[in-house]
């Protein structure tokens, strides 16, 4: 079985039931099978079988979340594009992809040579979601990310590797969901914890609470949860940073699964936190986007295991192995730090059109006798004695604020990019009062106006690549190796 | 404490946490319409807010408000 036949036998099976609350309104997998089959005449009347990628303007809504299922049912795959997102970056996506088509729910979208797709206009109720043949290797998704050449990076993943994902949740059997399940679904669809938050759910008859872009995301959630009695719930950490001040008064005890991931998790809020769900299973999830949305997971108890008071990230799903690497890409003893590598049948068949970024991510090796392709994370771990991953950063200049992914060498080159003076600018993440991650711009040079630079920054990335602070310094500092010292940097910008 | 006082001491708070004056304060402004407040600066002007009034919102007040008008019908419902 594959989970494409999965989600259409649970939307037969569940058409009376509520599939999404999305802006204030309820909608049943009736309403979805009908959205979803208006979409796939629109495919079949426009769309030849030979074109398998459509670009998806990532709306908030019933029709963008039914594209994604007739996308698939017609074995062709999404791009989630962020309408808030630069047009000049949302283009050089597109590009990329050589694909001619865009599903915008809106019919909004404008991108010049390409042709916009939207749901079939007919009055025609009738349902169809029956899967076309989807052959193993065709592509789900693909996401991109910030690349540090200043272009973003597409991660393609496909059938097979999120059949295989979902295979090892289900495997585990620590997170089942039912039918009367009420979950939240917080992220942007270009985040690919957006895809575990709509796929177990639509798969199990649950209903999904959207949270609208616009909104104040922590307190729209704490509203989802206390009015509509959520019982499933996925976040970032920074959610709970920002509720904190709040918790006496969060009471939820109908809370039953609570998974944090997209950052470092202290033990010392959860233990705070799990009182305002005391009965909630609390998992802390890791995994790059690369090997599809989760890799491995730590349950929390009582006493959890942490490291300089940062939550273990516990051990891999079932049929992903782990390595911890040297630069040689050999392996490290128990106990020692080093990069960790990962192999399974979630991992991505590789960068989107990137062979030079292939070559320095991917390696084979001998592991148990088999040869394994092997994709390194950039992450610094290391196992412990009981078998248990503990993170301890990045090896190299990727952050992550709010969740998303930031090459830091990708803001500095649109900072520079525009900037008549040629002094030199160092991105760098601090933490704010609250123990969130902050993007922050480091110039080297007496003050000057960067009203400019700005400009063209958020004409070129999105908002979360925007630093929110800038500061202007006379001489950066280096260490002894003759880089820049960011840890002391980052104390000159607290 | 009259509505307009409210709005007289509001106005400095966005201006300082969002570095910039370039906004009309009314009741029907929201997030949307002024640059730079989002999940961050709220958290913030809130706090700031708290202090200069001298009042601890509920997190029931917060939940529910959507614009301008709601952030100082909630001060004047603390402040009475």
């Amino acid at each position: 079985m594959n989970y494409i036949d999965n989600l259409q036998e649970s939307i037969e099976k569940h058409y009376n039931k509520n599939a999404f609350f999305i802006d204030d309104t309820f909608f049943t997998y009736k309403d979805l099978a009908i959205e979803i089959s208006k979409i796939r005449i629109t495919i079949n009347q426009t769309l030849n079988t030979s074109e398998k990628l459509i670009g998806l303007i990532a709306n908030d809504d019933i029709k963008t979340y039914a594209a994604i299922i007739a996308f698939w049912l017609e074995g062709k795959a999404y791009v989630p594009i962020n309408p808030e997102h630069p047009q000049d970056r949302n283009e050089t996506i597109l590009k990329s992809l050589e694909t001619n088509y865009i599903f915008d729910s809106t019919e909004k979208a404008s991108f010049h040579g390409f042709t916009l797709l939207f749901p079939s206009k007919t009055n025609n109720e009738n349902i169809d979601i029956k899967a076309n043949s989807i052959k193993e290797n065709d592509l789900a998704y693909i996401l991109f990310t910030s690349g540090s050449t200043g272009t973003p990076k597409g991660v393609p993943i496909t059938y097979n590797n999120l059949n295989a994902f979902i295979k090892a949740i289900n495997f585990d059997g620590e997170f089942k969901l039912n039918s009367s399940d009420r979950c939240l679904q917080m992220f942007e669809l270009t985040f690919d914890f957006s895809v575990v938050s709509y796929i177990f759910p639509l798969l199990e008859g649950a209903c999904i609470y959207t949270v609208p872009r616009h909104s104040i995301k922590y307190f729209y959630i704490y509203k989802l949860i206390k009015v509509h009695q959520l019982t499933v719930l996925s976040l970032v950490p920074s959610i709970i940073h920002y509720l904190r001040p709040y918790f006496e008064e969060i009471k939820a005890p109908q809370v039953r699964y609570c998974s944090f991931g997209g950052g470092v998790l202290y033990n010392d809020i959860i233990q705070d936190w799990n009182k305002c769900i005391p009965n909630s299973k609390t998992f802390n999830y890791y995994g790059p986007t690369e090997n599809t949305i989760y890799s491995s997971y730590y349950k929390l108890n009582k006493e959890n295991k942490t490291h300089n008071g940062v939550i273990s990230i516990g051990r891999p799903l079932n049929e992903v192995t782990y390595i911890i690497i040297d630069k040689n890409n050999k392996e490290v003893p128990i106990g020692k730090s080093g990069e960790l590598a990962l192999s399974s049948n979630q991992l991505t068949p590789g960068y989107w059109k990137n062979e030079q970024k292939n070559k320095a991510s991917f390696f084979f090796k001998e592991y148990n006798e088999e040869s394994l392709r092997f994709y390194k994370t950039g992450d610094l771990c290391f196992r412990d004695s009981e078998n248990d991953y503990i993170y301890l950063g990045r090896i190299d200049f990727q952050v992550k604020i709010r969740g998303f992914r930031i090459e830091l060498s990708e803001v500095e080159f649109h900072a520079k990019s525009k900037c008549v003076k040629k002094v030199n600018m160092v991105a760098i993440d601090i933490l704010n009062d609250l123990g969130n991650a902050e993007l922050a711009l480091a110039i080297e040079s007496e003050v000057f106006d960067t009203s400019e630079i700005l400009e063209n920054m958020k004409e070129k990335m999105p908002d979360y690549m925007i630093p929110a602070h800038i500061k202007f310094i006379k001489e950066l500092p280096y260490n002894s190796n003759g880089k820049i010292d960011r840890n002391q940097l980052r104390t000159y910008l607290k | 404490m009259t509505t307009e006082d409210i709005y007289e001491k509001i106005k400095p708070v966005f201006s300082k946490v969002l570095e910039h004056n370039n906004f009309e304060l009314t009741e029907s402004t929201n997030t949307n319409d002024v640059d730079g407040w989002g999940s961050l600066t709220h958290m913030i002007i809130i706090e700031e807010i708290e202090k200069v009034f001298n009042i601890k919102f509920k997190l029931l007040d917060l939940m529910t408000m959507e614009n301008v008008g709601d952030l100082v019908n909630a001060i004047k419902s603390s402040t009475d």
